[in-house]
């Protein structure tokens, strides 16, 4: 072996003896040249690393070995280099390779010791970047979503911290098409974020609140998708972000399904938005503008108008799902209106193509809770109710009571993060006007101004 | 290899030219809409006398370009108006006008005959007014400087408002608005304040300038001398009144408007320079009609001994009000319908007709149904002189509004009141404020770790050269429809 | 069959497809799984289970091809097509329990609906929306004691069950609980 290596194994192995972790980390970040350089030795020097005692020195080693380019000697049968690197006689190296790798993480993800490896929270969520790319360039991203979510996991302080390998997760659920895994994550609210240093830009954070976003689009919960994407064209901005312009598109279509209108956007979003998105978004805000006239045929006209697009950008599905809501939409306003209706002035009214039409929308809105009423095929009308909830069912007390404590908990939770400003140092320091050099911003005090 | 798109691209250079909002219409010109009243019943000579100076030429040159019978007597009559001021240009365009209308309307006719009578533009007029203008012009400027340089503040003041007559008379409206100003700082008596302040407004309603007229109205009525001694004052008093409901009509304040109308002084109201007592009546009633409710325009209208008199004045509109107040709808629309032409050719109430009607159309309706549990939309529709279908449109947008609780069954034709549960509404919205505070106070805790951990989109400054590797998954974006 | 352990079975097969090696499960799972989620209604993500299935295993294992064909009427509403696929396709030894059962589920999430959405409705209407001929359709109507009267259906509404009332105790717990919330 050459020596090199020897010495960056000694050297992990000594410093992880004394526990001297920060010295590692400096020591490891410096010796990312060496490792490159020899990095057809890189397998053997995994092997005299230990998982558990040696968690660093393996994640700097996975980490070089998953940046690299594929084998390093991929064509012609000159396979063995030297030493016995790979002895498995595979049919085509570069999958053993791959595979090798896959197994060698899998492997760390599971069994390195989490304390160690939190010393490095920016080359762990590397590897893990890596990984995603890995596997998004070999195709199979449905392999990495079990050990992303173990990755997580294995790193994150508490369920409710963000990571940037979250952006990760989501993104190979995505592409996968499989989503149920990511739930669990996206279903927390985060109450911190991981400090990765440098790494953690608002890139992943951005990215991960759009994916997540779409996730919950895709599984028709729009309630928590205009929350992800409110989120992320929220976020603090000096320049326009891609991401962020997608999602404040996502964010209009969303607002049209689930409210039928689109709201002020929250005070704090920052002034980019107004002032490059909205205009770069014009044919989004075209078609809010005509979905507020409430007439079907001209929400049409412009959807076929921008349709070239909406294709383009990827949103002629959600496009077509704020078409169908306006139907649905016009339909909830006649029930406000009237007690009964012909269906052929249903038709006529929400400008659907007759009575038939008229009356599959409304089973439709019925099976899904969506309006409350009977049909009356005898005579070929609508009778509209109210909503038949009186607020006086245990049930319903159950689901107060659960809100309620919802509400609690959050206020708890308020409570605690001012008495943690209060009590913090540089707060102190500041609050009382002795110093004002300038701090990095810190939250205001008057969190709990939201009252009830 | 698509790794995600991104990366702040910033845009500053790009999106500079970001001035696109080229002026957005304004809608307000409602009276801009050509349109032309064919059949009206107004007695024009009646109708001219009832006013002064710029009002009643502004007003026969309004009905002149709305209303094509009355389009050349109305020019003459504005003519032979015009002759008695200094205002040459407007007796030049007067007459450009004229020809005009000659030009389209007698040439396939044969009425030779009235040809005659039709004056022709006399130069000489026009060359001895200019100059006596410019004379009279020179005469006062002189006074003025006299006045001034001897500083008797009294002398001053009345200076000023000689020049700012006379520029009226020339019709200069901006330099009489600056003289009548002008005098403000030579005033010695609140009455003299007062004055100053009609000056100013009455040429800022010539101007049209209404947040002007406001403010000076409000400080003519804060003056001391003029709020003390409010009998001695009724004069002025309607006219201030007269002028803010003025205002307040044109800015499609009308429930405030009314208001001001209706404190005109029957016997003290003589303002030729802006306003007949017809058309407070006309104006005042009309809002009121609009916006009041069933009290209030018993109150202040009906029962009021002094708007009475006005509406003496004008015997439709007092059936009108009658009419509504005692419920009889389907009259009282059909008597508005019969006086809407006249309407279209006042300058003032014209552009808030169409509106007002709709108003007052609404109240009926709300009026009517506001007894019953449930009414019969076949009777309701005969009460209210329209047919079934249409009125199934109205009630919708009011329902709709909120502006009537209740429910349309199309099926008996019938309307029902809607007995709102307060309970349940009640659950419903604390329901919704919980979520919503669930929902925002989740964003500020997420908001509050991002500011902590400083994340912000910075400007780009590295790297990742993937361009545009969006993700392919369109969420929703299906080989199937979508489903309904 | 057997709904209450449908559930632990659906989340072990998602297990297993997340665990296969490579990233490809048997093709049987993914039948079972498709089966699973129409089952329980859950129609987004039976729709993007079959958009992630290789074509491979669809090409060697065409029962997908039909389960999805079920899945497809069941997301544009077409319940008789949902029906006749149901029934007209022999369906292999490892979902044939799941598929009756989702006949079954659908048939009573109609007639349910019917009960709520019309006050009367043609046996015709009825017949398909519950997937049984004519005849069968007015017996199925007489099981939940609704009138039928010169060819039309009149379903009456159902009855809404009221779970039990939890305990006092429990209550009076949760009380003290929102007042001292409130008062803080």
């Amino acid at each position: 072996m050459a020596s090199p290596l020897e010495n960056f194994v000694n050297n992990v192995r000594s410093l992880c003896t004394q526990g001297n972790y920060r010295e590692l980390c400096d020591v490891l970040n410096k010796s990312s040249d060496v490792l490159v350089k020899f990095s057809q030795h890189l397998d053997n020097v995994l092997q005299t690393l230990d998982l558990q005692q040696h968690s660093l020195g393996v994640l700097a080693v996975l980490c070089v070995k998953l940046g690299m380019p594929p084998p390093s000697p991929p064509p012609a049968g000159a396979a063995p280099p030297s030493g016995a690197s790979a002895a498995s006689p595979a049919p085509s190296p570069s999958q053993d390779y791959h595979e090798l790798l896959f197994a060698q993480v899998q492997e760390f993800i599971s069994g390195c010791n989490g304390e160690q490896v939190r010393y490095a929270p920016e080359t762990y969520a590397e590897m893990c970047h890596l990984l995603t790319k890995n596997l998004t360039e070999l195709r199979c991203p449905m392999r990495g979503i079990d050990l992303l979510a173990r990755a997580i996991r294995k790193i994150q302080l508490s369920d409710s911290q963000l990571t940037s390998i979250h952006a990760d997760l989501c993104r190979l659920c995505l592409l996968a098409k499989c989503f149920k895994p990511a739930l669990d994550f996206l279903g927390t609210d985060i109450t911190t974020i991981s400090q990765e240093g440098v790494q953690f830009d608002a890139k992943y954070f951005l990215l991960y609140y759009y994916y997540g976003g779409m996730i919950y689009t895709a599984l028709k919960n729009f309630d928590r998708a205009l929350y992800f994407f409110e989120v992320a064209i929220t976020t603090p901005a000096l320049a326009v972000s891609h991401i962020m312009l997608e999602a404040y598109k996502k964010y209009i279509l969303v607002s049209l399904i689930l409210n039928g209108k689109v709201g002020n956007v929250p005070k704090c979003t920052s002034q980019v938005v107004g002032r490059f998105i909205k205009p770069l978004s014009q044919a989004y805000h075209d078609l809010a503008t005509v979905y507020a006239t409430n007439n079907s045929d001209e929400l049409n006209n412009i959807v076929s108008n921008y349709q070239e697009m909406f294709n383009r950008e990827g949103n002629m599905g959600l496009v077509k799902q704020v078409v169908a809501s306006l139907y649905k939409k016009n339909i909830q306003r006649l029930t406000k209106t009237f007690l009964t209706l012909s269906l052929s002035d249903v038709a006529a009214r929400v400008k659907l193509s007759g009575p038939g039409e008229a009356e599959k929308y409304i089973l439709n809105m019925i099976e899904d809770g969506e309006i409350f009423a009977t049909i009356n095929q005898k005579d070929g009308m609508v009778i509209f109710h109210d909503d038949p909830e009186k607020y006086n069912s245990p049930d319903m007390l159950q689901k107060l009571e659960y809100e309620m404590s919802i509400c609690a908990e959050l206020d708890r939770r308020i409570q605690e993060m001012e008495e943690e400003i209060l009590i913090d140092s540089q707060y102190i320091k500041k609050s009382s006007g002795t110093q004002d050099d300038d701090i990095a911003p810190t939250q205001t005090p008057k969190m709990s101004g939201f009252a009830m | 290899m698509p790794l995600p798109p991104n990366l702040a691209v910033m845009l500053q250079n790009a999106a500079e030219p970001m001035q696109v909002d080229i002026p957005p219409e304004d809608n307000d010109n409602t009276e801009e809409d050509p349109y032309l009243v064919e059949n009206p019943t107004l007695d024009l000579e009646a109708y001219a006398n009832s006013y002064t100076g710029l009002a009643k030429l502004y007003r026969l040159i309004y009905i002149s370009d709305h209303c094509p019978s009355l389009r050349i007597d109305a020019l003459k009559m504005a003519i032979s108006a015009v002759m008695e001021t200094y205002n040459v240009m407007l007796y030049q365009q007067l007459h450009r006008k004229l020809q005009d209308v000659m030009s389209t309307v007698s040439l396939p006719d044969v009425a030779g005959g009235g040809m005659q009578d039709i004056p022709t533009m006399d130069l000489v007029w026009v060359e001895n007014k200019n100059k006596k203008g410019a004379l009279k012009l020179e005469k006062l400027d002189l006074d003025l400087k006299n006045y001034k340089s001897n500083s008797i503040k009294e002398s001053i003041r009345r200076g000023n408002d000689d020049l700012g007559d006379h520029h009226l008379d020339c019709g200069d409206l901006s330099n009489a608005l600056k003289c009548y100003s002008r005098a403000r700082d030579y005033c010695t008596s609140g009455k003299h304040v007062v004055n100053m302040c009609l000056n100013v407004i009455k040429v800022s309603v010539y101007l049209q300038n209404w947040s002007h007229v406001l403010s000076y109205v409000n400080k003519a009525e804060s003056t001391p001398d003029f709020s003390e001694n409010k009998e001695a004052n009724q004069h002025i008093r309607t006219k201030l009144k007269c002028a803010a409901g003025l205002a307040e009509l044109a800015t499609k304040k009308y429930k405030t408007a009314a208001k001001h109308f209706l404190q005109a002084n029957f016997d003290s109201c003589d303002y030729p320079e802006l306003i007949s007592p017809s058309n407070i009546a006309m104006y005042g009633g009309l809002c009121a009609l609009a916006t009041f409710d069933r009290s209030e325009l018993q109150k202040n209208v009906i029962f009021s001994s002094s708007f009475k008199l006005f509406l003496e004045l004008e015997p439709q509109l007092r059936d009108i009000i009658f009419k509504f107040y005692e419920s009889k709808y389907a009259s009282c629309l059909k008597l508005l319908d019969e006086i809407k032409d006249n309407l279209f050719l006042d300058m003032y109430i014209a552009p808030h007709v169409n509106t007002l009607y709709t108003q007052i159309r609404n109240r009926a309706l709300i009026q009517y149904f506001s007894p019953y549990l449930s009414a019969d939309m076949r009777k309701m529709a005969e009460a209210l002189n329209t047919s079934i279908p249409a009125l199934e449109d109205e009630l919708m947008q009011l329902i709709l509004d909120g502006q009537i609780q209740a429910r349309i069954d199309s099926h008996n034709k019938i309307l029902y009141a809607k007995d709102v549960d307060q309970r349940s509404t009640t659950f419903e919205k604390s329901i919704a404020v919980g979520k919503e505070y669930q929902r925002r106070t989740r964003m500020l805790i997420l908001r509050a770790a991002m500011l902590k951990n400083q994340i912000h989109v910075k400007s780009p400054k590295r790297e990742t050269g993937q361009g545009g590797g969006e993700l392919s998954v369109a969420p929703g974006n299906s080989s199937i429809s979508p489903r309904l | 069959m057997v709904p209450e352990n449908i559930n632990t079975l659906g989340d072990e097969l998602e297990k297993q497809e997340l665990d296969a090696p490579g990233g490809i499960p048997p093709p049987q799972v993914y039948a079972k799984l498709l089966a699973i989620y129409l089952y329980r209604n859950d129609l987004c993500n039976a729709k993007y289970l079959w958009k992630r299935i290789p074509p491979s295993s669809k090409s060697s294992y065409p029962e997908l091809n039909q389960i999805w064909e079920v899945g497809k009427a069941m997301w544009q509403r077409d319940l008789p097509a949902v029906y006749s696929t149901i029934q007209n396709t022999p369906w292999s030894e490892n979902i044939v329990n799941i598929m009756k059962a989702l006949h079954e589920e659908v048939q009573k999430r109609a007639t349910e609906l019917v009960g709520r959405a019309y006050s009367s409705l043609s046996v015709d209407t009825f017949s398909a929306l519950v997937g049984v001929r004519p005849e069968e359709a007015v017996k199925v109507a007489a099981q939940q004691h609704w009138q039928v009267d010169n060819g039309l259906v009149i379903p009456t509404r159902p009855v809404i069950s009221t779970p039990p009332i939890a305990s006092s105790e429990d209550q009076l717990y949760k009380l003290t609980d929102f007042v001292s919330f409130l008062e803080n």
